[in-house]
């Protein structure tokens, strides 16, 4: 934690910001989601593979967000706001993929649909 | 290591005015780790879609492909990053004491910020118009509940903001309105973090 300041505008949480990084952080976050979406619109990838490539993407837009907006790092005044998310994010996994690896056996098991129907739409991550 | 009194019933955890104590490091530190609570929320839903988003589960309604437009939601990711941007210089502009140009940044952050909601709201209420409402399927639910979630979540910052263009012609940048100021810049980014995981998760991968 930083340490005490007579004038709040001093603190390091405020001195941090900077106009280059939030623009740098809007530019390289649009670029990357225009990208999805291309990838997106010209559907000529296999579900997996689409799936993969557009995962990345949102996790490349994601990290560009934790460095350039929240500005963590390992300086002082950011290793227990890094330290918090990087134990946290596990729980994030953990959460959405046990529970679809869960229901996934379940949706098997017990939602049988007719083929005709399972042909005519659009894989989800629980097929 | 250093020898201190041991903890007793009237041991006090923070006390404001110790020069090892600072108000705004302990106040951001703890509103930055209920955002990581808040974003638990968010995974549970998220967790709730995905169990939700099949056809089965659709009830013989619309699925993701038939509701989501992945170009509009495209200018919606543009409005909400286009607004957490202003914001995030609007506390440049407090960095460097201007509380006009802090203003400017907090008022073109909330116009974003309601073009972001028009869209989201548009197509909320065309569906339930057409009969496509949150009860009409399980999808429907846990499609309606992600997105007016995030929705609510981007009103109160809009009310956030509101309240921080009062308090700082009124007090000025002293220690309680930059800490909120820092507050809600991790709030607004959050928004556009979250909004990033429902446009690829929602949008992209649905369509």
């Amino acid at each position: 934690m930083a340490g005490s300041h007579s004038d709040p505008l001093a603190h390091p949480e405020v001195q941090q910001g900077g106009a280059l990084r939030y623009i740098a952080g809007f530019i390289s976050t649009v670029l990357l989601m225009g990208a999805a979406l291309i990838v997106t619109m010209r559907h000529d990838l296999a579900y997996q593979s689409f799936v993969e490539l557009v995962g990345g993407l949102a996790f490349l837009a994601l990290l560009s967000q934790a460095a350039l907006f929240y500005g963590l790092d390992i300086s002082r005044a950011q290793i227990w706001k890094s330290v918090s998310l990087i134990l946290t994010v596990p729980l994030f996994i953990i959460t959405v993929g046990l529970t679809v690896w869960m229901f996934q056996s379940l949706d098997q098991r017990t939602m049988v649909m007719p083929s005709s129907a399972a042909a005519a739409t659009q894989p989800t991550l629980l097929q | 290591m250093a020898h201190e009194a041991a903890p007793t019933a009237n041991t006090r955890l923070f006390r404001p005015g110790y020069a090892g104590h600072n108000q705004i490091s302990a106040r951001t530190l703890g509103f930055w780790l209920y955002m990581l609570s808040d974003a638990l929320l968010f995974t549970a839903l998220f967790a709730s879609y995905a169990v939700l988003d099949t056809p089965m589960n659709a009830a013989g309604g619309p699925i993701a492909s038939q509701i989501v437009n992945p170009i509009e939601g495209f200018w919606q990711t543009i409005a909400i990053l286009g607004s957490v941007t202003a914001y995030s210089l609007s506390t440049v502009s407090m960095k460097n004491g201007k509380r006009g140009g802090t203003a400017l940044g907090i008022i073109a952050s909330i116009v974003l910020a309601v073009v972001f909601l028009a869209f989201g709201i548009h197509d909320l209420t065309a569906l339930a118009a057409q009969g496509d409402g949150m009860d009409r399927s399980g999808y429907l639910s846990a499609y309606f509940v992600l997105i007016l979630t995030h929705a609510i979540h981007m009103g109160i910052g809009i009310l956030w903001m509101l309240v921080m263009l009062v308090q700082i012609p009124r007090y000025g940048f002293n220690e309680m309105v930059v800490a909120r100021m820092l507050n809600l810049r991790m709030f607004w980014q959050f928004q556009a973090t979250v909004w990033v995981c429902v446009y690829v998760y929602v949008y992209m991968i649905g369509a």
